[in-house]
Parts: structure tokens; sequence; C-alpha cells
């Protein structure tokens, strides 16, 4: 009762979760017929130099805002029966007006499956939802941002190739991208380098 | 020489297992028993501090308002019932009150939340009554609004973690597409406030175009009647009130069946330890019976034989009570992380406070009990008879 009545609660952010896994993961992985959830962080992995190595590959010098270096990453695995096919992960990445939250499916390989947006704020949001532009992502990898740059928007390549849906949120747009890029890296480092190390 | 201290403690080292099996049950009693001193303190004390946390004591909004925040998450604000923001001079001329806020509650409609869109909350306070009955809340950075009217907006840690949002951001309604400016970001306070957005209760009714309100915050003056002010405020037409020591007496009511049953546990789990005590002491009795037959003969009194068995039992009882109090203090963290599992609703703050009260009165409890415990088998062998112990096979 003191929780309705003090305040209007807003979902508390910690790290960055799939609203509704149950129904999310079908949508997001058509084969899963499991997923199991984990939680990982760059000080277990890693710590300073490892937050200092993804930092530098992002070309940025904060990870997030509000994300220190013990904040929890969810990672979903995927499993078709008792398979692993892939992962879901997703981050929080500052928009124009809030939080922008980029999740993506990815094979084993790495490449995307899907692409999603679970939460963007913005006259014109709802373009960067729609499934044409999150189509356009499907079958990239983190080789794609070798030739594209997202924090100065410069470069070639497929990922130079996708337009702005929405040219009057350009803030957002690139800060998509960037928060793809983060994803795309922190799923390196936090699985596909450790696999390939093994 | 041997002092009875000795002995006794000699004694309990014979039967090495049986001794430490003792102790563990009055260790597990013990801790279950303080555990739960701890609890009944500590919930009490953290759901007074949310609720002094809350700046007021009385709410008064319009009839079927407390299940608005249900309506608010299902309908997005459809449902909303208002009332006059006239209402706040009513009240404020009651002698019993001492500060009012006016509040709105408000709820938008954002659909790139999520997979088929979400509510937005949003929080319409008064830029000068309102913080003056939130003293404490303090700001990571920045401050309250420049104006009553400004489009800005103060978030809680939560709420700006969630849209990524700094000082001097911009921010935007949904369903309105209003950007407002987030001028202030407030530390974490373990409260709702951590997910609140809070708005100027006027930029907050323009934008929802109404002028109205959704509820008054009440405090109360120190000393005051609050049941009296409670009853003239129900004259009121079309509102309804809600105190905080109802909520607090209903919250109180529920958890009391959680520590019926905790207290349950604990004196079932005393009794068998009080079992146990009597058991190892009365073998150990039955076992020495010669020697106790020996003491006598050599002029033992009654008196002192039944002071050495008791002091026996004193000793396990102490060290198996100060030992489950350690364990207590040791693991209290955990319990508390146990109990907000299990309980329906917990207060932010510590769930489990265990003072020197608490231990004192435990400790005391268990002693007692240990020594009542011991009365039969420490007069079992102050009647033992010498011949007849001597007589025995042993």
């Amino acid at each position: 009762m003191l929780v309705g009545l003090s305040s209007l609660p807003v979902l508390a952010a910690i790290g960055c979760d799939l609203n509704d896994p149950e129904r999310d993961v079908p949508r997001l992985f058509h084969e899963s017929t499991s997923y199991k959830t984990s939680y990982v962080t760059i000080s277990q992995r890693g710590g300073d130099p490892l937050l200092k190595k993804i930092e530098g590959r992002l070309g940025i010098n904060n990870l997030a805002l509000y994300a220190p270096i013990n904040v929890p990453y969810t990672l979903y695995e995927i499993y078709r029966d008792k398979k692993k096919v892939g992962y879901i992960h997703g981050v929080n990445q500052k928009g124009q007006f809030g939080g922008i939250q980029v999740f993506i499916a990815q094979d084993l390989s790495g490449r995307i499956k899907t692409f999603y947006i679970q939460k963007i704020t913005g006259k014109a949001a709802g373009k960067f939802r729609d499934a044409k532009f999150a189509r356009k992502f499907v079958g990239l990898s983190l080789k794609d941002f070798d030739s594209y740059d997202p924090v100065s928007g410069k470069g070639s390549g497929k990922i130079a190739e996708i337009a702005n849906p929405a040219p009057e949120m350009e803030t957002d747009y690139f800060g998509i991208l960037r928060g793809l890029k983060k994803d795309l890296i922190l799923m390196d480092e936090f699985v596909f380098s450790m696999e390939h190390a093994q | 020489m041997i002092t009875p201290f000795q002995i006794a403690c000699k004694n309990l080292q014979r039967k090495k297992a049986r001794t430490l099996l003792t102790l563990v049950g009055i260790m597990l009693s013990t801790w279950v028993l303080v555990s739960l001193f701890g609890f009944n303190r500590g919930y009490e004390n953290a759901l007074n501090h949310d609720i002094d946390n809350m700046g007021y004591q009385l709410m008064v909004m319009a009839k079927g308002c407390p299940y608005e925040a249900a309506t608010l998450m299902l309908q997005g604000g459809k449902g909303l019932r208002y009332m006059d923001e006239t209402m706040v001079n009513d009240i404020v001329k009651e002698p019993e009150v001492d500060k009012t806020t006016p509040i709105l509650m408000q709820a938008f409609f954002d659909p790139n939340k999520g997979e088929s869109g979400g509510i937005a909350g949003y929080f319409g306070v008064d830029p000068t009554s309102y913080p003056a009955m939130k003293p404490f809340l303090r700001f990571r950075k920045g401050g309250w609004f420049n104006s009553d009217s400004a489009a800005e907006v103060v978030m809680g840690y939560e709420a700006a973690e969630l849209e990524q949002r700094e000082v001097g951001d911009m921010t935007m309604v949904p369903e309105k597409n209003v950007p407002l400016k987030v001028v202030g970001i407030l530390e974490r306070t373990g409260t709702q406030d951590d997910g609140t957005i809070f708005v100027p209760l006027k930029t907050l009714q323009k934008i929802s175009e109404t002028d109205k309100i959704t509820t008054i915050g009440i405090k109360v003056k120190k000393d005051a009647d609050i049941e009296k002010l409670e009853n003239k405020l129900y004259q009121l037409k079309d509102v309804q009130v809600v105190s905080f020591s109802q909520v607090k007496q209903t919250i109180m009511k529920l958890i009391a069946t959680a520590r019926v049953m905790v207290l349950s546990i604990a004196i079932v789990a005393v009794l068998i330890a009080m079992v146990g005590v009597i058991n190892t002491v009365l073998m150990s009795v039955l076992e020495r019976k010669q020697e106790i037959g020996i003491l006598k003969t050599m002029g033992a009194m009654p008196g002192d034989i039944f002071r050495l068995v008791w002091t026996e039992t004193l000793i396990i009882c102490a060290i198996g009570g100060i030992a489950g109090i350690g364990c207590a203090l040791l693991f209290a963290k955990g319990t508390d992380i146990l109990v907000r599992r299990i309980l329906p609703y917990a207060p932010s703050g510590g769930l489990v406070n265990i003072d020197g009260k608490s231990i004192l009165l435990t400790l005391a409890i268990i002693v007692s009990i240990g020594l009542l415990s011991g009365i039969y088998p420490a007069w079992q062998a102050g009647r033992v008879r010498p011949l007849d112990s001597v007589r025995s096979d042993g």
C-alpha cells in the first residue's frame, strides 16, 4: 500500500534487461526453445584493464552513464532443445530526450539475427522501432564497424549505408549506432573472444 | 584448590560429543530467539523510517484514490479522480495542521516503451511546500526548480539512471511531446522517490490541461491529535483520508502472523533445547552416581552437589547462548535477505536490528530456562545416597 501511495513508481534500471523475457526471447530468437540468464560484470571479467580496453575500442571515455565497473550486464543464452544457438544482450545508451535500450540477438558467430530498440524517447521515436529499420541490421557483425565510426558519423560500408529514418532525431540515430557498437564490443569481450581463446 | 566451576568444566569435557550437541541445540534456539527480537525491533524502526521519509503523516485524496496508483499503471491515468486545489486552504486552517503540500500525479502513455508501450508517471509538486516537507532529500547534482512554472524536472536516482539523464539534459513528456530540462538529480534514498520524476505542479497542470490536483500531503503539528484531525477531514466532501499510522497498523497486522509463526518456532526450539539440557545433565548425573556418593562420604552436602550440577547447566547455557547471539549478529544480513524474500512488504533499511537490550534479554531467557531445566537433574544428584551409590555396579 505504501508503494502505491507514496509516489508513482518508474521501473528501476539495473543493467539492461528485457521487459518480459518469456515473451521477448521467442520473438527475438525464433528458433529458441529455452534460455538461460546470466549476469556479467567488467570487474569480474577483467577489471580496470578490460574497462580501458573496451573504452579504447569504443572511442569514448565513459562506457555509459550510471554504469560503474561492477554494473551487471544481463546475458541471455539461447537454446534450441539442449543446443546453444545464440545470445541476446542489451545496453543502455544516452539519447536526446531519454535512455535508449538497444538489444541484439546474435548467432554463435556473432552475427546479428534481430535488432530491437526496447525503449527510446522522442517525437519520431517510432520510426526507429519500425521493423523496416531493424531489418537493416540483420547479418551485420562487429567487423562492419571497422570502416565506420559512430562517434564522428564518418566512414563507409554497410553501416554507413543505413539511412536515418528520422532526420529530426539525428542525436538519437547516432546514439543507436553507438549503442549497437557498444553491445557488439561487450559481447565480443564477454563471450566471443573468450570462446575463441578456449 | 580446585573450584566447583573447574570441576563442572571437567565434567562437561568428559563426554565432548554430548556436550557439543547440547551446546548446538541451545545455540540454535538462541539464534532464532535473538533474531526474532531483532526483527521485532528492526521492522518497526524501518517502517517508521519509511513513513517519516514520506514527509507527511496524512494524505487527502479524492474518493477512490488509494487505487489510483494501480489505475495509473493500467489505464494511463484515464480513471484519475481530481479535487480542487482550493481544498488546501480549507485544510491548512485546521489547528492541528503544520504544513500542507498539493500534489498532482499524472501518467502518460509512451508507445515507445517496451513491445506494446508503457506508462510514464510524473509527480507534480509545489516547489515551495514539497521540499520543505522533505528536507532530508539530498541532491547528487543540481537542485529544485527555478520557478513554480518552470519547464524543468528533478529526477530520482533510478529514474535518472533509466533515462540516462544528467543535469542540463532534456527529457520529454510522452503523449504530449513537451520537452523539460533536468535541473536536479537526487541521491539514492532507497525509497519510491528514487524512481520518481518530479515536475513543478503548475507545469504538470499545464501539460495535463487541468487546474486540479490528486492529493494533499499533510504534516501534523507535534503532539497534535491526529485522530481528531482525521475525523474533521472526513467531513470534507468527496475526499478520503489516508493516515500513515493506519497504513503502519495494517502492515504491522500483516506482519504479526509472520511474527507469531517465528515466535512459535522459537518456543519449540527453546523447549527442544531445554529437554536436551535436562537429558545431558541427567545422563551425566546417572553416570557419576558413584562419584557423587564418594563426594558425599567425604562430607559434601546435598546443596554442594546441587550447586555443582547446576553450575554445569549454567556453563552449557551461557556458552550456547553467547554462541547463538554471535551467530545471529554474524548472519544478521543473511537473515535480513531471507526475511525480505518471505514477507509481502518489507520497508527499506535493516529489518533485523539486534541491539544490546535484545542480547541481554535473550541471554537472560536462555540462562533462566537452562537453570530451570537443571533443577531436576541437580535435585536428583543431591539426593543420591552414598551407600546405595557405592554398592551399585556403576
